[in-house]
């Protein structure tokens, strides 16, 4: 199974999967600098969570003080029962207080008080750590919910568990924040670039790559700062008490850090790639599951199951195999610092029994030892692990901040609003290219007005929809203007102008949620009267009233149980109901009997007065009723003029292209 | 107003059980770790292996520990000779062990002989050689068991995943209409990922967790009824808690994984529909709504966290005051060096009298015992939240396809003659029959249009046809066997569908028009291509039949599309088509030629179409005019329209009024 047979189709031949936006994966460790910054910044925005997290996290530092020293304490004065003033080897400052206390009492009576002291301990800072860590799986996605939900505390009881809700709220805060950042962000990318967006892909980057932020803004704060707090006390406790009897275990203590630095800085740039490679894998599985589940009807209908299964399959085999590479990099990082860890230790124990043995040491003073080096030494491994879970974080975020950066529709906020068409829309000299080299309009020439309805017809690719796409801006001339009302549609904020347009597409796409909620969805201020009207000029009211639950029945998926006409007829009310200026209907009316749609275009050119109504069609029965038409032939506007005019001319490509419509119809 | 003025469900630490969100019942939650077995089978002989490994691992690192304990503790740290069995192990002389007399005289007297500073130092030196063959061969050993462990867990999680696709591949489109996308993905990947731990919490963990509680207790009941007892005195608290807690936490989680995944759907619905949010200028709304379903569902993770680290705490302070118990109570007999109660006789032990070995033995013993018991508590919890992902995987496996083969069915016969509807009825939901007794027969080699209002049924007649549903009564044969005898996977193999939606995929060109089929060349495509007079278009696009197509197509305009679907159509060559309105967005010229290539395409074949144009509808064999679900008129044109009052001509003459100019030009 992690052999996969190359093909066309092979994962393996394309490391990018199914990015066509965010090809350029691999980053540098300067950009991984630049990354962590902005995630700093995000930090900025939850300022009492932070400050708060912090301030406990010192708090709970305090406990591993005192729980350190008692057993020192239980074993040498009660056990052995040595007097305190004997010992080898002086208690660091902190202690003094309680050690005051024990001085001169009998074991019994010290026995007593530490007991006491362990119990006072235990109801305010409980005993261990905390920490809420659930089953995950084993690929990249399954272990965001563990990810988004970081949190724990070095300590217990009533400390703990408020270090660790503050951390976990924060983990979350930051979480929400940036994948709102980024779901808002990409809603916002231009048509052309959400054609090469996959749907799995906005899923997979919003639910499995953004969780990866709290991590990544630990690793630059909290945690190397409390590592380096904790082994910097342990570090002067340790020369405090042995720095006389054993100097050198201090210096080789503290030398474990650079050296576990050392190890793992080099796996820097691999940690990052594997984690890329097994998001972009994974990506790809869910852009598979999305788009076979997506479309089900379809894959049903063309016997095509198998066939997703198998791709399916493939994908998430192929995402798997490439989370074992982050596990390999993984393996081989804790094998070299565990060695390193394990030769240390091994150095302190023959170190420090040679003390015991030659009377310099008690007994207890290796249990002492043993801990303070073994936790120097696990921080040392930390911050060496931290740098290369760094690089995992890093690369998932990156995969977020990638789509927070590309170019958006929001970029003209500030350029000056339209409001309600008045005087006319102007297309001048347009051309138009679209990214991958398709042209589809050339040296268009147009001027539109309220109170018109105007028809644009043509043969199927002639560049009708291209046309009425300039309108609201959902695509930008190549070359030539757009103006609304004289002003240039590139200059001006687009959401000013789209709340002038409604666009009524070919697809009929409707929420899987009530019909009310689809229309509420367009247009939130929308009264009952409203709804009932737009419904009725759509032609929807029978059906809908005679749904069920009228128009409170929740679609199923797409629709799914409504046939082609009745979705169509709901998606020309949801146009309706925002009451623009501007009405742009493609194709409204294909799937709609004859009658059915008599009615409707009669019931539009009613409620479309005073406003710019656009229809693009093939039927002429809806053709004949514009006030003109625009008939278009491989990007090119060839005539404009009402039906008896262009009907005139039996040259005219118009005159050839309704001969046809109406040849079969002759008895 | 709409689901927009709804706010959040609140979560307060109050839970208040629904209606859905029952808890687990014990038997259903031994059922459910039952279930994974299926999946876990055939990697079973790559689990022994890998269990086997990993004790051992975790064998030889308890015999260095055994073994060294001691021997550190008490004899290099201390200075106590070695026992016989140790200095054999080390390979030491006698002069290192204590020989049977000085054992007695131990027993009786306060000075124990005690090793040289040169001993001690060889006993450390031999036991950190020890230490360093067990290191070297875990180094090797646990890198490699920890890769091959993952490698196993996801091959169990991709055959239950890949099982559930194959269920939800299959499952009735009456279930599709109702379940969410991104639902879907939620289960293939966070509830099924949840068999991955099943393994190690219910079998591995458990095991060397409750044996080492026994362990650890036995040792300390030996040293101490009084301890054992009073262990067993605070389990009683634990256990209520632990059962109190329990169906909170079922409930919690489930809360979080339903809320996660609607937040999954709700991304994938909006980017569906993204053309529409943009186009009305609701990304505000989606924002707000996304925001919603995102806050409510980590709030949900939230509580399900808060709920499990209180009842940790609870715990642990229980377990910390008896921690404190013992520390007091052992230190007290060490002082007062009282006897020990059975742990004297019992060799692996020796310790006849409480003195440091003893307290440093039953200190860690009990810090084993409370700690591994905590962890029992710790993998019962992730159980609880392990049970309800699981619960949600296999509710997609418990989902039946309305639609199954039969367990004798045949293949669909060939070649072809006729296809028999008879008085079948059939609705969506079955209060509202959208087919109301529907007799149709149609032969090879003709053409029947299916015509009607918008909404009359005739999607639907077809969807019959490719047993997407199945009829609520009456019949569909072909050649006179019964659909419902046949075989899903061959009936739908010989019935090529031009969808009125046409869907396409993000793949190319070609590919989308092979969609359906497997074995078929270039030369097949294009010349499919051609029948749907996609070639050309095709051609010009930039990288012909290999350019790529956006997110469902949106590269493409619709007529376009409708040309890719009916190519996708015709390329597998079968003997049953069905073209739902598929000239709806084609230009007439464009139209006419399509339809002229299928009629020369489509001899031998049984064709049906749905349509509202009159030019495709002429040339039809018979007609089935469709009103409210029935069949209303059935015949050719010719015959249809001789009916003074027929429907069928009403519905012509509509068509002809409307559009006079049809007339007018010649």
């Amino acid at each position: 199974m992690t052999d996969i047979t190359p093909d066309a189709n092979a994962p393996a031949e394309k490391p990018q999967f199914d990015d066509r936006i965010d090809t350029e994966t691999r980053i540098s460790n300067l950009e991984v600098a630049r990354i962590l910054g902005r995630c700093l910044g995000l930090l900025r925005s939850f300022p009492k969570l932070f400050l708060g997290k912090l301030g406990l996290s010192a708090l709970a530092i305090i406990p591993g003080l005192y729980y350190q020293w008692i057993p020192k304490i239980v074993i040498d004065q009660v056990i052995l029962q040595k007097p305190i003033a004997e010992t080898e080897t002086p208690f660091p400052p902190h202690m003094a207080p309680l050690v005051n206390t024990l001085a001169g009492l009998s074991p019994m009576e010290i026995l007593a008080v530490v007991t006491a002291f362990l119990l006072v301990l235990l109801c305010v800072v409980g005993r261990g750590g905390t920490g809420a860590y659930f089953s995950q799986g084993e690929d990249s996605a399954t272990q965001s919910e563990n990810e988004m939900n970081r949190g724990g505390s070095g300590t217990g009881g009533i400390l703990g568990l408020a270090d660790a809700f503050v951390q976990i709220r924060l983990s979350q805060q930051l979480t929400n924040r940036l994948r709102t950042i980024l779901f808002q962000r990409m809603a916002r990318l231009p048509m052309t670039t959400l054609d090469d967006h996959r749907i799995g892909d906005a899923v997979y980057r919003v639910m499995y790559d953004a969780p990866m932020v709290p991590g990544m803004c630990y690793q630059v704060t909290l945690e190397p700062l409390f590592m380096i707090i904790g082994a910097l006390i342990s570090l002067y406790l340790m020369h405090y008490s042995y720095g006389d009897v054993a100097p050198q275990l201090v210096w080789v203590a503290a030398m474990m850090i650079p050296c576990a630095l050392l190890v793992t800085v080099p796996f820097s740039s691999l940690a990052r790639r594997v984690q890329q490679d097994s998001r972009a894998a994974g990506t790809a599985t869910t852009n598979a599951i999305e788009e076979s589940l997506g479309n089900i009807s379809a894959v049903q209908s063309l016997g095509g199951m198998t066939r997703e299964k198998d791709r399916i399959d493939k994908q998430s085999t192929e995402s798997f195999r490439r989370y074992r590479h982050i596990k390999i990099v993984e393996i081989l990082l804790r094998f070299a610092t565990f060695l390193l860890l394990v030769g240390m230790a091994f150095w302190v124990t023959i170190f420090s029994t040679d003390l015991i043995i030659a009377g310099d040491m008690s007994p207890g003073d290796y249990g002492v030892l043993y801990g303070i080096t073994l936790s120097l030494g696990g921080t040392a491994i930390g911050l060496g692990r931290f740098w290369i879970d760094l690089q995992g974080n890093a690369a998932a975020v990156r995969r977020v901040f990638f789509f927070i950066d590309l170019p958006s529709e929001d970029e003209g906020a500030a350029l000056p609003s339209v409001g309600p068409l008045s005087h006319s829309v102007q297309i001048e000299n347009v051309d138009f290219t679209y990214p991958d080299g398709r042209t589809a309009l050339k040296h268009i020439n147009l001027s539109l007005a309220p109170g018109e309805l105007v028809a644009i017809v043509g043969p199927t690719g002639a560049g009708k929809t291209s046309l009425a796409y300039l309108i609201p801006a959902y695509i930008s001339p190549t070359s030539g203007h757009v103006l609304f009302d004289g002003k240039d549609t590139g200059k001006v904020n687009l959401d000013s102008l789209r709340d002038q347009v409604s666009y009524v597409f070919q697809e009929h796409l409707l929420m899987s949620e009530s019909i009310r909620a689809n229309l509420l969805l367009v247009n939130p201020k929308a009264s009952e009267a409203d709804m009932q009207n737009a419904l009725t000029t759509a032609g929807a009211i029978d059906f809908v009233n005679a749904l069920p639950d009228g128009i409170d029945t929740i679609l199923g998926r797409s629709g799914d149980t409504l046939s082609v006409g009745q979705k169509q007829r709901l998606c020309i009310a949801r146009g309706l109901i925002r009451n623009t200026s501007v009405l742009i209907l493609d194709e409204p009316t294909a799937a709609l009997d004859p009658q059915t749609e008599n009615a409707l275009i009669n019931a539009l050119l009613e409620a479309a007065k005073g406003k710019l109504v656009i229809v693009i069609a093939h039927r002429l029965s809806t053709i004949r009723q514009a006030n003109r038409i625009v008939f278009m032939e491989d990007g090119e506007i060839t005539d404009i003029g009402s039906h008896e005019e262009l009907m005139s001319d039996p040259e005219g490509r118009y005159h050839h292209f309704v001969e046809l419509q109406g040849g079969s119809h002759q008895t | 107003m709409s689901e927009l003025s709804q706010q959040p469900p609140s979560y307060s630490l109050r839970l208040q059980k629904t209606g859905d969100e029952k808890s687990l019942s014990p038997k259903a939650f031994v059922a459910l770790f039952l279930r994974t077995w299926p999946y876990l089978k055939p990697q079973w002989p790559h689990l022994s292996v890998w269990i086997v490994a990993r004790f051992s691992i975790e064998l030889i690192w308890l015999f260095a520990a055994l073994v060294a304990f001691d021997l550190f503790n008490n004899k290099v740290l201390v200075g106590e000779k070695l026992q016989p069995s140790q200095v054999t192990l080390l390979f030491l002389d006698d002069s290192y062990g204590t020989d049977f007399f000085d054992q007695e005289e131990s027993d009786s007297s306060d000075t124990a002989p005690i090793l040289t500073s040169e001993q001690r130092r060889e006993v450390r030196d031999r036991l950190m050689v020890l230490f360093c063959f067990a290191a070297t061969f875990i180094f090797i050993l646990g890198p490699a068991v920890e890769y091959y462990r993952t490698w196993i867990l996801q091959r169990v999680n991709q055959f239950l995943r890949v099982t559930m696709v194959e269920r939800a591949e299959h499952l009735s489109l009456r279930y599709h209409s109702h379940a969410r996308t991104g639902d879907a993905i939620y289960r293939l990947y966070q509830d099924s990922a949840m068999i991955t731990s099943v393994i190690e919490r219910i079998l591995l963990e458990p095991v060397v967790a409750i044996g080492q509680v026994f362990f650890s207790f036995f040792v300390l009941c030996l040293f101490s009824l009084t301890l054992g007892l009073m262990f067993i005195g605070g389990i009683i608290p634990m256990l209520w808690l632990i059962v109190w807690y329990t169906p909170r936490l079922q409930i919690r989680s489930r809360r979080a994984r339903t809320s996660n995944s609607d937040l999954t759907s709700r991304i994938q619905e909006g980017f569906a529909a993204i053309r529409i949010i943009k186009a009305n200028r609701a990304e505000p709304i989606l924002r707000q709504r996304f925001n919603n379903d995102s806050t409510t569902a980590l709030d949900a993770a939230f509580y399900l966290r808060v709920e499990y680290m209180l009842m940790r705490m609870l715990l642990l302070f229980l377990v910390g005051i008896m921690m404190i118990a013992t520390l007091f109570l052992t230190a007290g007999w060490t002082i007062a060096e009282d006897p020990t109660f059975l742990a004297g006789t019992v060799a692996l032990v020796g310790f006849a009298i409480w003195n440091f070995g003893a307290f440093q033995a039953v200190q860690s013993r009990t810090s084993e015992f409370l700690l591994n018991g905590m962890d029992l508590v710790r993998i019962w919890s992730v159980l609880q939240d392990m049970s309800v992902g699981l619960d949600r995987a296999f509710f997609l496996l418990d989902l039946e396809p309305d639609v199954v083969d039969d367990d004798d069915a045949v293949q669909l016969p060939r070649p072809i003659q006729t296809i028999t509807y008879t008085d079948v009825t059939f609705g969506y939901d079955p209060d509202l029959p959208i087919l109301k007794g529907i007799n149709l027969t149609a032969d090879v080699g003709t053409i029947t249009a299916i015509v009607g209002t918008t909404g009359s049924g005739k999607s639907t007649l077809m969807s019959l046809l490719l047993r997407l549903y199945d009829p609520d009564s009456g019949s569909i044969t072909v050649n006179g066997t019964d659909l419902t005898h046949l075989q899903i996977d061959s009936l739908r193999a010989g019935v090529a569908i031009a969808l009125q939606q046409n869907t396409l995929f993000a793949t190319s060109v070609a590919d989308n028009i092979a969609y359906a089929t497997t074995d078929v060349d270039r030369q097949g495509i294009e010349a499919a291509a051609t029948v749907a007079c996609a070639d050309e278009f095709i051609r010009s696009m930039g990288n012909g039949y290999d350019t790529e197509l956006g997110e469902r197509g949106g590269k493409l305009s619709t007529g376009q599309r409708q040309r890719l679907s009916i190519a996708r159509a015709v390329v597998r060559d079968t003997p049953i088509l069905i073209l739902d309105e598929p000239t709806a967005s084609l230009d007439a010229e464009t139209e006419h030629q399509v339809l002229a290539n299928l009629a020369d395409w489509g001899r031998e074949r049984i064709v049906f179409l749905i349509t509202h144009r009159l030019s495709t509808i002429r040339n039809a064999d018979q007609i089935a005019f469709l009103e409210n679900g029935e069949i209303v008129e059935l015949g050719n044109h010719d015959t249809l329209m001789a009916k003074s009052d027929g429907r069928y001509r009403r519905f012509v003459t509509a068509e002809v009024d409307i559009a006079p100019a049809l007339e007018t030009p010649k």
